[in-house]
C-alpha cells in the first residue's frame, strides 16, 4: 500500500509550527496592569510609632503617610490587646513587654479612616478617644491599607496602653 | 488476518498441523504447564501476539532476518531470544521463571503504556512504582512533581496538592481504586490524603475530562490504580526503608500479599516519621520582624504518617471482585512564627527543644475508605461497577486568639475544645457502573455516577457552613476505530447535582451599626440555601498513528459545581487578614479546551509536543477588592467570590534522545499563560500561575551484568524562571536553578530484587521561593539539600 502522506515531512512541519506559535504566544502579554503594593511611609511625624505609649482617658491623633503607583483604596485600623503575647509586630525592632496576664476589660477599636477617592499619595489622620476604663498593658496597633486594584499592605505596630 | 490464524491455532490446537505456514511458532510455559495469554513480539516490528490457552503463539510472513523474540507475562519474567528467520519454519519453545511481581512491572507495562498512550485522545502520561522510588518526595505530588505540566500547591515536608497545568483545587479530580477521592481540597494548607506508596500505576490527564469523571474535572485528573493483583499460587511481600536527611525522616512501607489461583490478599503498611524541615538560611523575615531560625529549622513542621491498607479478592475466568480497604493518617505542624500570614511570637526555647515534636498550630487528618470493585466480562462486553464509603476528618488545632470581635477570655461554657480552630467532617458514598461494549469497529461506554455527601463543621473559628450533596451523572463515550491508524472518539454526558448548605450563627457577639445605632449581635454567617445544578458536556477527538508518528486532539466542554465555600463563606480567614464572602448565585462553572499532541517517536528519539487552549466564559474566583468590611469582615479586606472570563494557553515538550547504548538525555519544559478576560481583575492572571520551566536531565544506566540490573545514575537540572504575573494577594517570585541527581540499581537477594534508591534533592542547596507554595507569601524559602535513601527489599516465593 502506497501511502502519499509523508509523515516526517508533516510532522516537523507541525511540531514546528507549533513552537513558533507558542513562543510568539508567550512574548506577547505588555498590557499594563498594576503589580505594585500600596505603601505605609514610615516618617517622624507619623503617629504611633513602634513601642508608642498612649494614655488611657485621652485622645490622640493617629497619622501616616500612604501612597500607592495607580490609586489607594481604604484604610483600617483596628487595636487589640496582646497580653497573651500571641503575636509580634511586623517591625523590626521589638519593645520590652510586659508579664503575660489575663485581659479584664480590654480595649478594642475597630474603625475605617476614610480616603477620599482618586489619591496617590495621603495623609491619614484619625482621632481615637481611649476609654479611661481599659485595662492598660500591651496592645497591637494594625494598619491595613489597599490600593484601588486590591492589593493590601498591612503594618502592625507594638504599643502600650498606660 | 493475524488475528484468525491465531483463532484457528486455537481451535484445531495442533502444532504439526499448520507448522509449514509459519515462518516462527512455539509455546509459552513455566517448565511444567503453559502460560495463557503471555505476549510475545518481536523487537522493534509490529509482530506482537498473546498466546492462546496452550502456551501456544505463531507468527506469519515474517521477512527474513535477525530478530529479537521478547516474551513476557504478568507474573512471569520478561526473556530476550536472538533469533534469524531463514526460509525454514523456526520453533521456539519458551520458559518463563515466575517472578516477584515489582520486577515485572516496568517490562510489561511499557507495553500497555505505549497502547493506552495510542487509543486516548487526552494528553495522558502514566508512571509506576518505580517513578515513584527514583523520585520520591515528601508526599505523592512531590514525588510526581517531575512531570511536565504538573506542579503542587505544598505546606511542609509531607503535605502538598496537585497543580495540572496551572489549575488546582477543585478543579482537580483525583480517583483512587476508581472512586472520587473526597477530602477538603478547596484548602491551600491542605494535602492530599493518599499513600504513595500504596499506588499502582498513576495516570495524569493533563486537559479537561469531565465527559469521564464528572464535575471538577476542568484541570485534569490524577487517576490512582491499585496496587497490582499478585500472580496466581504465589506469597510474598516487601519491605521499604526510607531515610531523608532534611527533616530527619525515617519510614517504612511493608507489604505482604499471597494468591491461590482464585483468591487474594494484599496488604501494606506505612509509617513515616519526620523532623522540623531545614532551610537554607538561618534568618527569615515574617513582614519586616526577623525570625532566627534554630538550626536552618523551620519550626513545628514535624510530622507523622500512617498508613493501612488491606485488600482482598476474587479472580475469576469472567467474575472479578475486590474490597479495598484503607485507612490513611497525618498529623503534621505549621510554621510556629506565622500562622497564615499573621505573625506569631513563639516560646523559641520551648520549641527549639526539640526539632520532632509538633505543638499548636497542627493539623490532623483522617482518611478512611472502603470500596468495592467488581467486573464482569461477557462476550463482547464487561460490566463494572465501583461502590465507595469514605470519611475524611479533619481538625486544625491552635492557641485561642481573640480576632476581632471574639471575646477577650474563651468562654469555659463553649462546648468546643479552646485549641480546635476548625473541624471538618466529611462522608461519601460513591457509586458508578459502566458497561463496556464492543459492537465491531466501535467501543461503546456507558456509565452512571453518582455520589452523595454530608459535611459537618466545628471549631471556634468559620469558614465554610456545613452542607449536604447530592450528584448524579451519566455518559456514554464511543471509540470508533476506522482503520488501523485512526481512532475517532466522542462523548456526552448529563449531570444534575444539588447543594444543601446550613445555617451558621457565631458563638460570640459583634458590633454592628443598624441605622446608625451600634448593637451587639451574633451574627449569621451563614443561611439554610438549596441550590440546584444542570450540566451537559461533550467530547470530541481522534488519534491518528502512523509508524513513527502520532497526533492527537481533543475538543472538549467541562463543567464544576461551585462549592460550598464559593457559596457561602462569610467569615474572616485571620491567617490572610481576609474577609471571605461567598456569593450564592454563582452558576457552574463552564471550560471549552482543545487539546493537541505531536509525537514522533524513533529508536533512538522521541520528542513530543502537547500545546493546549483553554476558555472560560465564567471561571470563579476569590476577588481581593479594596474595600473594608466592619461588620462581617471585623475591619478586614473584602474578597468576594466572582465570576469572570478567562483564556488559558500553554503547553509542554519532551524529547528524548539516547547518545549512547548507555547513555539519554531528556528534555522536557512547560509553559503556561492565564489572562482574565473580564471583570473586576481583568488583564491580570489567576492565582498560583506556575512560571515556565525546564528540566534536562542526562541518565546512564549501565549494564554489570546479571549480579546488578536496572542500575541507573542521572542527574535533573531543572530551570525555572521568574513569575511577575501575578494578581492580589500574590507576590513577584524570582527564577532558580536547582540540580536534583538519582541513582538505583537492583541487585539479586536470595533470588528476589532487592532495590536501592538514592537521591540528593536540592544538591547545592539553593535559597530559592516556590511561586505555587503555601508558605511564598511569608517568603519561607523552599526546603534545603535533602538525601533521599530508599530500600525496597521483597520477599517471598
Amino acid at each position: 500500500m502506497k501511502n502519499k502522506f509523508n509523515p516526517a515531512k508533516t510532522g516537523f512541519i507541525a511540531l514546528s509550527l507549533l513552537s513558533v506559535l507558542l513562543l510568539s504566544n508567550c512574548k506577547k502579554e505588555t498590557e499594563e496592569i498594576d503589580t505594585t503594593y500600596p505603601e505605609i511611609i514610615t516618617s517622624a511625624t507619623a503617629f504611633p510609632q513602634q513601642c508608642s505609649v498612649i494614655k488611657r482617658g485621652e485622645s490622640f491623633t493617629f497619622k501616616t503617610q500612604v501612597s500607592d503607583n495607580v490609586e489607594l483604596g481604604s484604610m483600617s485600623i483596628d487595636i487589640h490587646n496582646n497580653f497573651d503575647h500571641h503575636s509580634h509586630s511586623t517591625e523590626v525592632n521589638s519593645c520590652n513587654m510586659e508579664a503575660i496576664k489575663t485581659p479584664v476589660k480590654p480595649y478594642l477599636l475597630i474603625r475605617e479612616v476614610s480616603i477620599p477617592a482618586g489619591q496617590k499619595n495621603y495623609e491619614a489622620t484619625a482621632t481615637v478617644n481611649v476609654p479611661s476604663d481599659v485595662d492598660p498593658g500591651d496592645y497591637h496597633f494594625l494598619i491595613r491599607i489597599t490600593d484601588k486594584a486590591g492589593w493590601q499592605t498591612i503594618k502592625g505596630i507594638s504599643i502600650k496602653i498606660n | 488476518m493475524r488475528n484468525l490464524l491465531i483463532f484457528l491455532t486455537c481451535l484445531f490446537a495442533a502444532e504439526q498441523v499448520y507448522a509449514q505456514q509459519f515462518q516462527l511458532s512455539g509455546t509459552v510455559s513455566n517448565g511444567e504447564s503453559p502460560i495463557r495469554n503471555a505476549t510475545v513480539y518481536l523487537e522493534g516490528t509490529s509482530f506482537s501476539v498473546s498466546t492462546n490457552d496452550q502456551g501456544q503463539f505463531a507468527f506469519a510472513s515474517v521477512p527474513k532476518g535477525n530478530y529479537h523474540l521478547v516474551a513476557v507475562s504478568v507474573g512471569f519474567g520478561k526473556k530476550v531470544f536472538k533469533i534469524e528467520i531463514k526460509d525454514e519454519h523456526l520453533v521456539k519453545n519458551i520458559i518463563l521463571h515466575k517472578e516477584i511481581k515489582q520486577l515485572s512491572d516496568v517490562t510489561i507495562k511499557d507495553k500497555h503504556i505505549e497502547d493506552r498512550q495510542k487509543t486516548e485522545s487526552l494528553n495522558i502520561q502514566i508512571v509506576n512504582q518505580d517513578f515513584i522510588q527514583r523520585n520520591l518526595g515528601g508526599s505523592l505530588m512531590k514525588s510526581l512533581e517531575r512531570l511536565p505540566g504538573i506542579k503542587t500547591i505544598g505546606i511542609g515536608s509531607g503535605q502538598s496538592k496537585p497543580l495540572i497545568r496551572g489549575l488546582g483545587f477543585n478543579r482537580v479530580v483525583v480517583v483512587d481504586k476508581g472512586v472520587k477521592h473526597e477530602g477538603q481540597q478547596w484548602g491551600a494548607d491542605h494535602g492530599l490524603e493518599i499513600d504513595q506508596f500504596a499506588t499502582g500505576e498513576i495516570e495524569l490527564i493533563k486537559g479537561s475530562a469531565s465527559f469521564i469523571y464528572g464535575s471538577d474535572a476542568i484541570g485534569g485528573v490524577i487517576d490512582i490504580l491499585p496496587m497490582a493483583i499478585p500472580a496466581p499460587n504465589t506469597i510474598g511481600g516487601s519491605v521499604d526503608l526510607i531515610a531523608k536527611s532534611n527533616n530527619n525522616l525515617y519510614g517504612t512501607s511493608t507489604n505482604f500479599y499471597g494468591r491461590s489461583k482464585k483468591w487474594f490478599f494484599n496488604s501494606r503498611f506505612t509509617y513515616q516519621n519526620y523532623g522540623d524541615y531545614r532551610v537554607p538560611t538561618d534568618q527569615v523575615y515574617v513582614y519586616d520582624y526577623a525570625v532566627n531560625l534554630h538550626q536552618n529549622q523551620l519550626r513545628n513542621t514535624a510530622g507523622r504518617e500512617t498508613g493501612i491498607h488491606f485488600n482482598t479478592g476474587y479472580i475469576g475466568e469472567k467474575f472479578r471482585s475486590t474490597f479495598y480497604l484503607s485507612n490513611t493518617f497525618t498529623k503534621s505542624g505549621f510554621f510556629a512564627n506565622a500562622h497564615g500570614l499573621e505573625p506569631r511570637r513563639v516560646n523559641e526555647q520551648l520549641h527549639d527543644g526539640s526539632s520532632r515534636d509538633i505543638l499548636n498550630p497542627y493539623q490532623s487528618v483522617n482518611h478512611f475508605k472502603l470500596i468495592n470493585r467488581s467486573s464482569y466480562q461477557l462476550q463482547n462486553q464487561k460490566i463494572e461497577i465501583e461502590l465507595g464509603y469514605q470519611k475524611n476528618f479533619r481538625e486544625e488545632f491552635s492557641q485561642y486568639v481573640n480576632h476581632g470581635f471574639m471575646p477577650a477570655l474563651y468562654p469555659t461554657a463553649l462546648q468546643i475544645p479552646s485549641d480546635l480552630e476548625r473541624e471538618f467532617d466529611k462522608t461519601v458514598y460513591s457509586a458508578n457502573l459502566r458497561d463496556k461494549i464492543t459492537i465491531n469497529a466501535h467501543e461503546l461506554t456507558v456509565g452512571i455516577n453518582a455520589e452523595a455527601q454530608t459535611n459537618k463543621i466545628n471549631g471556634w473559628s468559620f469558614l465554610v457552613p456545613a452542607f449536604d450533596q447530592q450528584t448524579i451523572g451519566a455518559f456514554a463515550y464511543d471509540k470508533i476505530k476506522i482503520n488501523e491508524n485512526l481512532l475517532l472518539h466522542g462523548a456526552l454526558r448529563y449531570d444534575r447535582g444539588q447543594i444543601n448548605m446550613f445555617q451558621y450563627n457565631d458563638w460570640f457577639p459583634s458590633e454592628i451599626a443598624i441605622n446608625g445605632v451600634t448593637i451587639q449581635q451574633n451574627l449569621q454567617r451563614s443561611a439554610n440555601l438549596k441550590r440546584t445544578f444542570n450540566s451537559l458536556v461533550w467530547s470530541a477527538g481522534l488519534n491518528y498513528n502512523l509508524e513513527e508518528f502520532s497526533l492527537k486532539l481533543n475538543i472538549g466542554k467541562s463543567f464544576r459545581m461551585p462549592i460550598a465555600k464559593e457559596l457561602g463563606a462569610n467569615g474572616v480567614n485571620y491567617h490572610y487578614f481576609s474577609y471571605e464572602k461567598g456569593n450564592p448565585n454563582l452558576s457552574p462553572e463552564k471550560s471549552y479546551q482543545a487539546d493537541l499532541t505531536l509525537g514522533w517517536t524513533t529508536d533512538k528519539w522521541s520528542v513530543q509536543l502537547s500545546p493546549f487552549y483553554n476558555y472560560f466564559p465564567n471561571y470563579i474566583y476569590l476577588n481581593p477588592t479594596s474595600g473594608h468590611d466592619y461588620a462581617y469582615g471585623a475591619g478586614n479586606q473584602i474578597f468576594e467570590y466572582a465570576q469572570s472570563s478567562v483564556q488559558r494557553f500553554g503547553g509542554e515538550v519532551q524529547f528524548k534522545y539516547e547518545i549512547f547504548k548507555n547513555l539519554s538525555t531528556q528534555f522536557l519544559g512547560e509553559i503556561l499563560q492565564a489572562k482574565q478576560l473580564s471583570g473586576d481583575k481583568k488583564g491580570y492572571t489567576l492565582p498560583f500561575s506556575p512560571p515556565a520551566s525546564a528540566l534536562f536531565n542526562l541518565t546512564y544506566s549501565p549494564k554489570f551484568g546479571n549480579k546488578l540490573t536496572n542500575t541507573y545514575f542521572s542527574v535533573d537540572y531543572r530551570l525555572t524562571s521568574k513569575q511577575d504575573n501575578i494578581v492580589p494577594p500574590e507576590k513577584k517570585t524570582p527564577g532558580y536553578q536547582v540540580i536534583n541527581i538519582q541513582a538505583g540499581t537492583k541487585l539479586s537477594f536470595y533470588g528476589n530484587p532487592l532495590q536501592l534508591s538514592l537521591q540528593v534533592q536540592n544538591l547545592f542547596d539553593t535559597k530559592y521561593l516556590n511561586h505555587t507554595s503555601f508558605y511564598r507569601l511569608i517568603e519561607l524559602p523552599e526546603a534545603g539539600r535533602n538525601l533521599v535513601l530508599s530500600v525496597k527489599i521483597p520477599f517471598g516465593k
